[in-house]
């Protein structure tokens, strides 16, 4: 009988198990106002770490500046980031491919969270327009990152991995169409203000200083010219006087920052910072430096060159010095720097002189240059035609925007002179190199994945 | 929908029950009664060959429950009648059986069991058989042949000894996890090949514990360190479909049945045992002298026209010409000593018998710092029976301690061979890190983290009680509980003067924090059912298992300590930091069963199946069914056998085929969960949810015969087995554009392992005083990938190839020197003029051709020797043959210098060494024969001791790893890589055993 009684005492229900107490299962995340707030906060956290984002060797930052050659590897027996300096990248490269799973993972996230609030009922509905204009701008971002790098991507807006195990690529327009709408529902969901009082979490600003930027690439000036004017003329922005200021947590100037806080580690200050400046004594460990002939082309007076160049007398090289901090003890006093005032207003400067207002698109050329402390465009420059004033526009991005994100490789690319400008620095330089190459290891996984041409 | 077919399981188990306690009422209406004849009292004394009287012998009168067992003096009466037969039972004697005659005297002599048939019982873990009445394969290590071993893990001591087992050490540090494989490796995920530890009855998680401390580079905590060598009774290792089927999913990879000692009631005794030695690394690897070395680098830059400068010639330039150091001396040099002692007790009487034990072990290191190895361990074991015999209890309790002090986080090893033999010393005369004299060179000082310590301390508690009700005679009601808890805490300090002081500004004092916690218990109820019937023995067991296992893992990082001598004080630091926080909770569920049928002592019948939930799965695959069947046929009862061939005293053909199965998967892979960031107030989803993967499932064949000629002094047994993995657990390889690169899923890829086991015994003198026994064991396994549907899309597309066997590397074809530039080419195989991982395209076997083990035993009146010979067919890589770079290298190597590439240190001839590495070329044989165990035991004779008032007193020396036959150069053929790797040493121990 005692027997009979101990196996009669539970048989399916002994085996259920609670979800342990480092997990939440994800229909608890999205039942409440507050988890589901963490879960956006996961991905704020998680740009801060992710490679594409991070600013550390595999972001965007680190591998467009060194195809853009501002930037050039010192590392010791390094493959990796040469292959991007010398435009000659192996489809098995790791950083290439940590660079596109980590802009994939990050999308998983935000395709999961808007999956979550659309399925969940529990929620408030201003907490709910708020995660999904937030996540709706993310995936925007993180796409716009990819196609242009990449070209054609799979165009993945579900969490669904049999569906999306063997997605084709989808060609540009149509993911520039996703991106504009995605970006044009976030506008109208996110809140006015920083929520939190800091510049890291998306708002109507961020999100229009992106569109922006995006009217731009797709050359529609109209919205361009219109979208960063609101931006400029917000008067919740400025450019700093004190360049060294400008990188600074929350500066003035800061449109969107990513917080390095969300790595969550001791001691933890930019990626940028750690990367790009100079070890004091162990020069070796640091993996890059300013390129000589980027160096040469500012001006000796450029504010820029003064504060945002560093120098190693024992090398006699130059290193970026827009982030101060390489390694120290003391709290986080720098954020990575997404977007900030600077390149609205070359944006504006450019999409005026696009639609023919010369005039107030040199004025705006001529805020960036003032602020640099070099010679401004007098009015007696009125013989300069279109082409003049863009490629100064241009020259200006490049000096203003360096090791940012990678802006001036995208800019040679998006005014298809890359091959004109890079060959004159790489003699093997073929147009095929503006696209970097779909991984190797992703296609072997899905084989509805085509190379780009040149791989 | 839920599933509830479990449940409808249980109400037929008490259907079944009911049946069952039906039948055995008949069965037992059905046992006809003696007559009752007039009984007489039959007294004697039972004596071994010797003719020494043995205590505690058990005398039952068969077919009743009289019974008595014989007194200190080995005297025992009974009363019995005429025709009555007596039964004389006695552990490690051979049973006698004799019928009462009118003229019996009652005096008995009981031979020793030497690997007798039917007297050795032998655990299959829910019941027990004797090698005569077993259907399965089921190998047997006693006590005897492992505890002298100074050994920290007991599984380190089956080495060699049996056949199908393979042992192999992952590293030389006291307290490491071995690597232990039954049959071969049946799962592609290394994590998914453990066995099933069970320690009297309770299972015990075989994974190895973390750890922060030198023992990650050894494969981590084994967590049988605790567990005392000398308190094992038996280790038993099921192996086949029959013996396994009812461990069901945790079955796939075998068991191991670990017995400890019970008390023997009316053997009163007390014994202590006490041994110490040393223990050393064996070889050394023969390397280049300063001198030669020195003109080796001089030549390379000759060779390549370039000038030494400070930056690449420092061992030129800077360091010392006539300096030279035996670095292998300095790393590895040392002495280590071992203590063993062990106090036990063991007694009782007809109703209650005891063993209580103690240990206390303690070993050092090779290794220069402080290294210090310390374990106590405290056993004990109560049975007691009521007076009626109707109801028994055993408890048994194995508790441990042990701490584990070393030199934190640096490997010692490869050091000992890359350092140029001019290299400057390592310590300044103050005893501080020598930085200055390292500066110029790419170490910035080798014992870079020597300062740090950690100090790891473990405390274990297995424990069991089992009940055992006689419902009546044939029925009985048992039930295990089990409980274990096993608790590690570990600190690590890293003090900042490890560190070169020019780092000082980005390092501070820190520490690290680990505590592992396992926790579990279990509840078996069985019914067991043992009767005649018809023209044999039924016997049937039904139970029923509830397991919890709770897991949890705290890891915590403390920096900014002020001063060295506050690091892991945590509110003395800085900052805190949690590396990581686990904790999960394994619920498992089964019911099992065993039907065993004998007819007429020749045709044997063992069917096993087990029916199991694991809170492993999702809902939808909580539940699944194992089972087996195993037959025998004893060929040698037949009639005409005996009359045929009289000289063949044994002979049986058995057979089994079965299913299990592994659930070695994490715990919740099927949840749809978010996680922690590492950043502050985040969530995040770390894996894609997958709620439908299984259990991986094996089946297994075998067939084997066991011979026994000339009386069963010559013992044959014979297997062959193929065992299929299939339904691979695997994380599914996924583009990253899912969002992962992976998800977990059953892949019906299918792994095989075959082979054949030959185990031979002799008995090769047998007399009063002189005995010789051999036995042999050896295995000829292979393992193959058989399938993997979409392999070259996956993750393993370049660590698997289907066909070949799971261990191989993937290499370069060695082509041959190139002429003009004199360095090492490859085949490349894709012509695209480079060397990558597609040139990879050679398959080597890294596994074992063939191993196993012969065992020697010899007596000659008072002495007793023991060895043990173990061998090994394989394959191994030898490597230290950088000619030209800065780093020393195999002396021989400028012997045949036309083999190797030219002298030179130009980027290119480093690329070659670095892919000539990951050739074929540095393939070569290091199958070994050793002298792995040797023991030499010497009784002191009787006269002597029983005056000073001992029992029995023994003397012994006992040598491990004392000699090796090899033709491999490098340090331990055991560690077959690149030579520079060693898991073994050399030791000599000896002690006393001393009885009360």
């Amino acid at each position: 009988m005692l027997f009979g009684c101990s196996v009669l005492i539970s048989c399916e229900d002994f085996l259920e198990v609670g979800s342990p107490d480092y997990s939440i299962n994800t229909d608890v995340v999205f039942g409440s106002d507050e988890t589901a707030k963490s879960a956006m906060q996961g991905v704020y956290n998680q740009l801060a770490e992710s490679s594409f984002s991070s600013g550390y060797t595999s972001s965007v930052t680190m591998l467009a500046s060194l195809s853009a050659h501002e930037i050039e590897s010192i590392l010791v027996n390094d493959q990796t980031y040469r292959e991007f300096e010398i435009n000659e990248i192996n489809p098995q490269n790791t950083g290439n491919f940590y660079l596109w799973s980590s802009a994939y993972n990050i999308i998983y996230m935000v395709n999961g969270i808007l999956a979550g609030i659309d399925g969940s009922e529990n929620l408030s509905p201003s907490v709910v327009d708020q995660i999904k204009g937030e996540a709706l701008f993310i995936r925007a971002f993180s796409y716009f990152y990819l196609i242009n790098l990449y070209g054609d991507v799979p165009l993945i807006l579900s969490t669904s991995y049999e569906d999306n195990a063997t997605m084709e690529r989808i060609a540009t327009s149509s993911i520039y169409d996703q991106i504009l709408s995605d970006l044009e529902s976030s506008l109208t969901l996110v809140s006015l203000e920083y929520n939190g009082g800091e510049r890291t979490h998306v708002n109507r600003s961020v999100v229009m200083a992106f569109l922006a930027r995006v009217h731009l690439f797709l050359e529609n000036w109209d919205e361009a010219e219109t979208y960063s004017n609101e931006i400029i003329t917000s008067g919740n922005y400025e450019l700093l006087d004190e360049l060294n200021n400008v990188f600074l947590a929350n500066s003035n100037e800061a449109i969107w920052q990513i917080s390095p806080l969300g790595r969550g580690a001791i001691s933890t200050h930019t990626y940028e910072g750690a990367i790009f400046v100079f070890h004091p004594v162990i020069a070796a460990i640091t993996p890059v430096q300013l390129r000589e002939s980027f160096v040469q082309g500012f001006n000796e007076q450029d504010l820029r060159f003064e504060d945002w160049i560093g120098f190693q007398s024992g090398r006699d090289d130059y290193y970026s010095f827009k982030y101060k901090i390489r390694y120290s003890t003391e709290p986080v006093s720098e954020y990575s720097m997404v977007m900030r005032l600077a390149e609205q207003y070359l944006i504006r400067s450019e999409a005026r002189i696009m639609q023919g207002n010369f005039m107030g698109g040199i004025a705006d050329l001529n805020r960036i240059k003032e602020r640099a402390g070099i010679p401004v465009l007098g009015s007696s420059i009125s013989n300069l035609n279109q082409e003049d004033l863009l490629m100064m526009v241009l020259e200006e991005r490049e000096k203003e925007l360096f090791t940012e994100w990678g802006h001036r490789w995208l800019d040679l690319k998006r005014k298809n002179l890359a091959s004109l400008v890079l060959s004159e620095s790489n003699e093997f330089w073929e147009d095929t190199d503006i696209l970097f190459p779909i991984p190797e290891e992703e296609r072997q996984k899905n084989n509805m994945l085509t190379q780009n041409p040149g791989y | 929908m839920k599933n509830n077919y479990s449940c409808h399981i249980y109400m037929a188990l008490i259907i079944i029950g009911g049946i069952l306690l039906f039948l055995s009422k008949a069965a037992h209406a059905a046992t006809p009664t003696h007559p009752s004849l007039q009984q007489q009292q039959i007294s004697g004394t039972v004596k071994d060959q010797e003719g020494v009287p043995i205590p505690g012998v058990n005398v039952i009168v068969s077919g009743s429950s009289t019974g008595t067992m014989s007194n200190l003096d080995g005297e025992y009466s009974i009363y019995a009648s005429v025709g009555d037969t007596l039964v004389y039972s006695y552990i490690g004697f051979k049973t006698f059986i004799v019928q009462v005659t009118e003229t019996f005297s009652g005096d008995i002599t009981l031979h020793a069991a030497v690997d007798a048939l039917d007297e050795v019982i032998i655990n299959a873990g829910y019941y027990n058989t004797t090698k005569r009445e077993r259907t399965g394969n089921i190998s047997r290590v006693t006590a005897e042949e492992i505890e002298l071993q100074p050994v920290t893990s007991p599984l380190q001591a089956l080495q060699g000894r049996m056949a199908g087992v393979e042992v192999i050490p992952n590293g030389n540090i006291p307290g490491s996890a071995s690597t232990i494989r039954i049959r071969g490796t049946n799962s592609l995920r290394e994590e998914g090949n453990f066995p099933l530890y069970i320690i009297d009855g309770v299972p015990i998680n075989s994974i190895p514990v973390d750890s922060n401390s030198n023992l990650t580079f050894n494969g981590g905590i084994d967590p049988l360190n605790t567990l005392n060598l000398s308190n094992i009774e038996s280790i038993e290792i099921l192996k086949d479909a029959d013996a396994t089927a009812i461990y069901g999913s945790r079955g796939a990879n075998g068991v191991v049945l670990i017995t400890t000692k019970k008390g023997i009631s009316a053997r009163n005794n007390i014994q202590i045992r006490a041994y110490t030695g040393y223990s050393e690394v064996p070889n050394r690897v023969d390397l280049l002298g300063t001198e030669e070395y020195l003109n080796v680098r001089r030549r390379a830059f000759e060779n390549d026209d370039v000038e030494p400068t400070v930056g690449n010639a420092y061992d030129l330039l800077v360091w010392d010409a006539n300096r030279y150091t035996d670095w292998q001396d300095v790393f590895f040099g040392g002495t280590s000593e071992v203590t063993d002692v062990t106090l036990s007790s063991s007694g009782g009487n007809k109703q209650t018998t005891f063993r209580l034990s103690g240990g206390y072990h303690a070993q050092g290191s090779v290794f220069i710092g402080d290294y210090n190895y310390r374990k106590i361990s405290a056993g004990a074991q109560i049975s007691h029976k009521t007076l009626n015999d109707k109801l028994s209890l055993n408890l048994s309790l194995n508790y441990g301690i042990d701490k584990n002090d070393l030199v934190g986080y640096l490997n010692m090893t490869t050091y000992a061979f890359e350092l140029p033999p001019n290299a400057p010393s390592i310590f300044n005369p103050d005893g501080t890190l020598n930085w200055e004299d390292w500066q110029e060179s790419s170490w910035s000082n080798p014992y870079e983290g020597f300062f740090n310590k950690s100090n790891t301390e473990v405390k274990n508690l297995i424990t069991n009680l089992s009940l055992d009700y006689e419902i009546f005679n044939g029925l009985n009601l048992k039930t295990n509980l089990g409980y274990t808890n096993y608790d590690g805490d570990e600190l690590v300090k890293r003090p900042q003067r490890s560190y070169n002081p020019e780092n000082w500004d980005n390092i501070e004092n820190r520490s690290g924090h680990l505590q592992n916690n396992r926790n579990s218990w279990i509840f078996e109820p069985q019914l067991i059912f043992n009767s005649e019937f018809l023209k044999g023995e039924l016997s049937i067991l039904l139970g029923a298992t509830f397991q919890e296992r709770t897991t949890r893992q705290i890891s915590l990082y403390g920096e900014g300590y002020v001063t060295e001598s506050l690091i892991g004080n945590l509110n003395a630091a800085e900052n805190i930091r949690s590396v990581s926080y686990f904790n999960s909770e394994y619920r498992y569920n089964a019911v099992f069963g065993r039907i065993g049928y004998q007819w007429d002592n020749k045709y044997l019948l063992n069917l096993t199946g087990r029916r199991d939930g694991s809170s492993r799965f999702g809902a939808n695959n909580r539940f699944a069914n194992f089972g087996a069947i195993g037959a025998a046929w004893i060929f040698s009862e037949e009639a005409f056998m005996k009359k045929l061939f009289p000289v063949i005293s044994f002979w049986k053909f058995r057979g089994s085929y079965g299913t299990t199965g592994n659930d070695q998967i994490g715990d919740y892979g099927y949840l749809d969960a978010y996680e922690a960031t590492p950043g502050p107030g985040g969530l995040y989803p770390t894996q894609l949810s997958n709620p439908n993967f299984s259990w991986e499932t094996n089946k297994k064949f075998e067939i084997a015969t066991e011979l026994s000629i000339f009386k069963n002094r010559i013992d044959l047994g014979i297997s062959w087995y193929r065992n299929r993995s299939s339904d691979q657990l695997v994380g599914y390889p996924l583009p990253a554009i899912t969002g992962f690169n992976s998800v977990q899923a059953n892949l019906p890829a299918t792994v095989e392992n075959r082979g054949l086991e030959i185990e031979l015994s002799t008995l090769n003198i047998q007399s009063k005083k002189f005995n010789w026994t051999t036995s042999l064991n050896i295995s000829f396994p292979r393992n193959e990938l058989v399938s993997y549907p979409g392999l070259e899309e996956s993750s393993y597309a370049n660590t698997y190839r289907v066909g070949e066997p799971l261990n191989i590397a993937l290499l370069y074809s060695y082509q041959g020197m190139d002429p003009t530039t004199g360095e090492y080419t490859f085949v490349d195989v894709n012509e695209d003029g480079r060397y990558d991982y597609e040139d990879r395209q050679y398959a080597w076997d890294r596994g074992r051709q063939f191993f196993g083990g012969i065992t020697n035993q010899i007596e000659y009146k008072q002495f007793s020797f023991q060895f043990l010979v173990d061998f090994v067919k394989q394959e191994g890589t030898l490597g230290l043959f950088n000619t030209g770079f800065i780093g020393n290298q195999r002396a021989d190597v400028l012997d045949n210098d036309t083999d190797y590439q030219n002298i030179s240190q130009s980027t290119s001839s480093r690329t070659a060494y670095n892919n000539v590495l990951n050739s074929n070329f540095p393939i070569v044989d290091a199958s070994f024969l050793r002298l792995k165990t040797a023991s030499l035991t010497y009784k002191l004779p009787n006269t002597l001791i029983q005056e000073i008032g001992f029992t029995s007193a023994n003397i012994f020396i006992n040598g491990q790893n004392l000699y090796t036959f090899t033709d491999y150069k490098g340090l331990d053929p055991e560690s077959p890589y690149l030579g520079t790797g060693f898991t073994q040493l050399r030791s000599v121990t000896g002690g006393i055993q001393l009885n009360f």
